[in-house]
C-alpha cells in the first residue's frame, strides 16, 4: 500500500444523497485516498417506497452512490447492515411508539450504524479517518480538546443527531460539508457533474413510506397492534370515540384524530397501559420543565448554569437551566414555556454553538 | 494503492479471449437477422449454423440437439420448466422433481414456482464435503420421479458430483436427468454420451467468449416445451432473435479448448496456492479439498475473519476474488451453497472463493498469498484490540 502520496485514507459513508456525495468529492480533491461505502439497511423490495430500476440487489440510492463513486474513480462497497438496522433502529423505534412515545430513530442509526459500525470498517480497511456528509464542524476548544460545533448552515445543522458520539472518536472524523451551506453544496455538485446535484433532500424517516408510521408498524409488527382503545378529552375524561390502536397517535398530533370539536384538539398523552389516547386544547401542550434520562456528554456541563437546548430537530432552541438529579436524570427548566415537549425525542444542549451532549425526553 | 489488478475470480466470468477480440468485427458485419429469407439473412444464418455445428462436434452431439438461449440461467430454466411442462402433458403422475441442494440459484429458485404448479420438489442433501447422500436419492427415486437436476461441477466449491451414476439410477426409475455443466465446460473433460444426461446447460462467458449466449443440450426424444412465446427460432424451442455475436464467440472458444485444454497446469497452481496459504495463514479450512473437484477452484474459510472484510481489503490491494455467487456481492448474505453443506453462518460468512484461469501465473499466486496473509493478520489484530477493550 502506498499512503505516502495522500493525506491519509478515508472511509466515507455515502448514502446516495448530495451531501455525502459532495463530501466524497471534496476529500478526493483535497488529496485523500477515499473509499466509499453505503450501508444497505432495509430490504426495500418489501415496501412501497419509490424505487428506480436498480440492478440486482440495490435500491436507487445505492445506484446513485455507486454513480458518484465511479465518477470519482474510488472503490465503493455496499455493506449489508439489515440485521443490525432492524435490531438497533427499527425494533426500538416500534417499541418506543408502542410505549406511547415519539421516537427518533435517526439518533440510533447515527450512533450504532454510521459511527460504531463504520468505525470498525474504518479500522478493517486501514483507514485513518471516517467521513460523513453531516452538517457539523469540528473545532478545538480553549483546552485544546476537539469538539463538535454547529454547521455554518444553521438551517441544515445536524449536530442534534450527534449527541451520542463517543468523544474519543472525534479526532478520527471528517465532516467535509460542515463549513458549507446547502446551496454551496448543490452548486459544487453541479459544477463537478455529480448526478445527484438536484436530488431532493431526504425528509422524515427513511424506512417509512407515504402511508405513515402507523401503517408501517401495522404491516411489520402486526402482533403488537391488534388492540383498540378509547380517545378521551383532557381534563374531564369524556370518551370521544374508539380508536384503532395507539400506534396511529403521537404527542402534539392534530390531524387525523377523527373527531370534530369547537376548537382544535391535540394529542396530549398516549397511555400504553390502558390504550387511552388523551386529547385536549393547545394550551395543555406547553411545559415549563422536562425530565431527561440516558444522558451522553461530549463536554462537561455544570448544574445551575444556563444552556441552550433543542427539544426536536427543527426546534430553534430555548434557554434553560439544568439540575442533575440523584438517579442520573436531568431536570431542565425552560426560561420560557415550550410547546410540545415530546417524550421519546432528544433534548440536546449547546453552549455558544458547541455541542455539549444530551439525553432523551421522558 | 494497488499492485495492478490480479483477477482470481474466473468462476464468476472470464476475460474475452484475444482470438475472439480479433474476430469481433468480422462477426459484427453479419448484422442481418438469421431468420430472414432475403440475402441479408444468409450470412448470419450460415454463421449460426456453423456455430451450432462446431459446438455439436465439440460436445459430440447432433446440432439439432442444441438450443441457444441468452445465458446459462435461461438454459437452466428452459431445461427444468420446459421439460416438466412437456412431461406433465404426457404423464401427469410423474410430478416429482429432485434438485441438488447446492445447485446454482437459477435452479434452486425455481422451487417455489414448481410447487405452485403442483410439482413435488425434493432437495438431495450433501454432506460437509459436498458429497451427495445417494441413499436418500435412491429412496426418493420411484415411478413418481419426472426430472432430476444435479450440476456436474459446483460453481462455489468446485466439487464434482457422480452424475453418471445418478443418471443411471434416474433412468432405471424412468425419470429424465438435467445437469448444469456451466462450470465444467472448459475446465474438465467430460463426454455428454458417457454422462448420458438428457439435458445439459452451458454458458458462453465462462469460457472466455462474450456474455450473452447460453446453450441447452436436449437429447433427441427428451420432452421439452418452449418457455418463451414468440417466433419459431431454435425449432420452436426458444423464441427470440439469436445473439449471433456471442454465439459465434462461444463456438470459437469451445473448439479452442477442445484443442487446447486448460486442466492440469491449473490444478498444480491451485494446489501450490493452497499449500502456501496453509503455511502462512492459521485457522484456514479448505472446502472439498479431499474430493474430486475443478482444477481451478479453491474455496476456504478463515476462522474469525469476515469474508466481506477480506474481499474489500483484497480489492483495495488489487486482487479480485469471490465470496458466494457473483450476484450476491452487492448484498453479502451467507452463501446458500455453503449453508446447505452444513457450514455455520459464521463459517459461511468468512469464506472466500479463489478461481484461477488461463492467464494466472505463479507470481500472481505468490503475491496474492502474501497479501492475503497480511490482511488476515491486520484483521485479527483489530479483533484482539476490540476484545481487550471489551474486558
Amino acid at each position: 500500500m502506498d499512503n505516502n502520496k495522500s493525506k491519509g485514507r478515508v472511509l466515507v459513508a455515502m448514502s446516495g444523497g448530495v451531501d455525502s456525495s459532495v463530501a466524497a468529492a471534496l476529500l478526493v480533491e483535497q488529496g485523500y485516498e477515499v473509499i466509499g461505502v453505503t450501508m444497505q439497511v432495509w430490504d426495500y423490495s418489501q415496501c412501497n417506497i419509490e424505487e428506480g430500476t436498480g440492478t440486482c440487489c440495490s435500491s436507487e440510492d445505492v445506484d446513485d452512490a455507486r454513480d458518484v463513486a465511479d465518477r470519482l474513480n474510488i472503490p465503493f462497497y455496499v455493506l449489508n447492515c439489515e440485521d443490525e438496522f432492524k435490531e438497533k433502529v427499527i425494533d426500538p423505534f416500534v417499541n418506543s411508539y408502542m410505549s406511547g412515545k415519539t421516537p427518533l430513530p435517526c439518533v440510533n442509526c447515527n450512533t450504532y450504524l454510521k459511527f460504531d459500525h463504520l468505525i470498525k470498517k474504518m479500522h478493517e480497511l486501514s483507514c485513518d479517518y471516517l467521513a460523513t456528509g453531516h452538517y457539523a464542524t469540528l473545532q478545538k476548544n480553549d483546552k485544546d480538546q476537539w469538539g463538535i460545533v454547529t454547521s455554518h448552515d444553521s438551517w441544515k445543522d445536524q449536530t442534534y443527531f450527534l449527541f451520542t458520539l463517543d468523544p474519543e472518536l472525534i479526532p478520527k472524523l471528517l465532516f467535509p460539508v460542515g463549513e458549507m451551506t446547502k446551496s454551496q453544496v448543490r452548486d459544487y455538485a453541479e459544477q463537478n457533474n455529480l448526478t445527484v446535484a438536484r436530488k431532493k433532500d431526504s425528509v422524515g424517516i427513511c424506512f417509512v413510506d407515504k402511508a405513515g408510521y402507523g401503517e408501517f408498524i401495522k404491516d411489520n409488527y402486526n402482533h403488537l397492534t391488534a388492540k383498540k382503545g378509547l380517545m378521551r378529552r383532557y381534563p374531564d375524561g369524556e370518551v370521544l370515540r374508539e380508536h384503532q390502536g395507539i400506534h396511529y397517535f403521537t404527542y402534539g398530533q392534530r390531524k387525523g384524530l377523527g373527531i370534530s370539536a369547537e376548537c382544535p384538539l391535540y394529542v396530549l398523552k398516549v397511555d400504553p397501559e390502558t390504550y387511552d389516547v388523551w386529547v385536549g386544547e393547545e394550551q395543555h401542550l406547553y411545559s415549563e420543565e422536562m425530565i431527561i434520562d440516558d444522558c451522553h456528554w461530549l463536554e462537561e456541563i455544570q448544574g445551575g448554569e444556563d444552556y441552550q437546548v433543542k427539544i426536536r430537530y427543527s426546534h430553534q432552541g430555548a434557554m434553560a437551566q439544568i439540575e442533575r438529579l440523584d438517579n442520573g436524570q436531568l431536570k431542565v427548566r425552560f426560561a420560557q414555556k415550550q410547546r410540545a415537549v415530546t417524550p421519546g425525542q432528544a433534548a440536546v444542549f449547546y453552549k455558544e454553538n458547541r455541542l455539549l451532549g444530551g439525553g432523551w425526553i421522558r | 494503492m494497488t499492485q495492478g489488478n490480479i483477477y482470481l475470480d474466473f468462476n464468476a466470468t472470464t476475460p474475452v479471449h484475444a482470438q475472439v477480440q480479433a474476430r469481433l468485427l468480422e462477426w459484427v458485419s453479419f448484422w442481418g437477422n438469421p431468420s430472414s429469407i432475403h440475402r441479408d439473412g444468409r450470412h448470419p444464418k450460415k454463421l449460426l449454423r456453423e456455430s451450432r455445428r462446431t459446438l455439436a462436434q465439440a460436445l459430440n452431439c447432433h446440432p439439432l440437439e442444441l438450443v441457444f438461449t441468452s445465458c446459462g440461467s435461461e438454459a437452466n430454466n428452459l431445461a427444468i420448466k420446459g421439460c416438466l411442462s412437456a412431461l406433465k402433458e404426457k404423464n401427469s403422475l410423474r410430478n416429482r422433481v429432485l434438485l441438488g441442494a447446492i445447485e446454482h440459484p437459477s435452479v434452486l429458485k425455481q422451487e417455489k414456482e414448481l410447487r405452485l404448479q403442483g410439482f413435488e420438489v425434493i432437495k438431495i442433501p450433501v454432506n460437509r464435503e459436498g458429497q451427495y447422500n445417494l441413499d436418500f436419492f435412491k429412496k426418493h427415486l420411484d415411478d413418481k420421479v419426472g426430472l432430476v437436476s444435479v450440476m456436474l461441477a459446483n460453481n462455489e466449491v468446485g466439487v464434482i458430483a457422480p452424475v453418471h451414476e445418478m443418471v443411471q439410477m434416474t433412468h432405471q426409475a424412468g425419470g429424465y436427468f438435467h445437469s448444469d455443466l456451466v462450470q465444467a465446460l472448459g475446465k474438465m473433460p467430460f463426454a455428454l454420451k458417457e454422462l448420458d444426461v438428457d439435458l445439459a446447460s452451458f454458458s458462453s462467458h465462462k469460457v472466455y467468449a462474450l456474455k450473452g449466449a447460453g446453450l441447452l443440450y436436449s437429447k433427441k426424444g427428451t420432452p421439452l416445451n418452449s418457455i418463451l412465446q414468440g417466433g419459431a427460432q431454435e425449432r420452436g424451442r426458444r423464441a427470440g432473435t439469436e445473439n449471433l455475436l456471442a454465439i459465434a464467440s462461444f463456438a470459437h472458444m469451445v473448439q479452442h479448448f477442445q484443442e487446447h485444454p486448460l486442466g492440469s497446469s491449473l490444478a498444480s497452481l491451485r494446489d501450490h496456492m493452497e499449500k502456501q496459504i496453509e503455511n502462512k495463514v492459521s485457522g484456514v479450512q479448505f472446502l472439498c479439498r479431499k474430493q474430486e473437484r475443478l482444477p481451478n477452484t479453491s474455496s476456504f474459510f478463515i476462522s474469525g475473519v469476515s469474508g466481506e472484510s477480506l474481499l474489500m481489503n483484497l480489492d483495495i490491494r488489487g486482487f479480485s476474488v469471490g465470496t458466494g455467487a457473483a450476484c450476491s456481492s452487492g448484498n453479502p448474505e451467507p452463501s446458500p451453497v455453503l449453508l446447505a453443506m452444513g457450514l455455520s453462518h459464521a463459517e459461511a460468512q468468512s469464506s472466500l472463493r479463489v478461481s484461477l484461469g488461463a492467464s494466472t501465473t505463479s507470481e500472481q499466486i505468490d503475491l496474492f498469498v502474501n497479501n492475503l496473509s497480511e490482511v488476515v493478520t491486520h484483521l485479527r489484530e483489530l479483533d484482539k484490540v476490540e476484545m481487550s477493550y471489551g474486558q
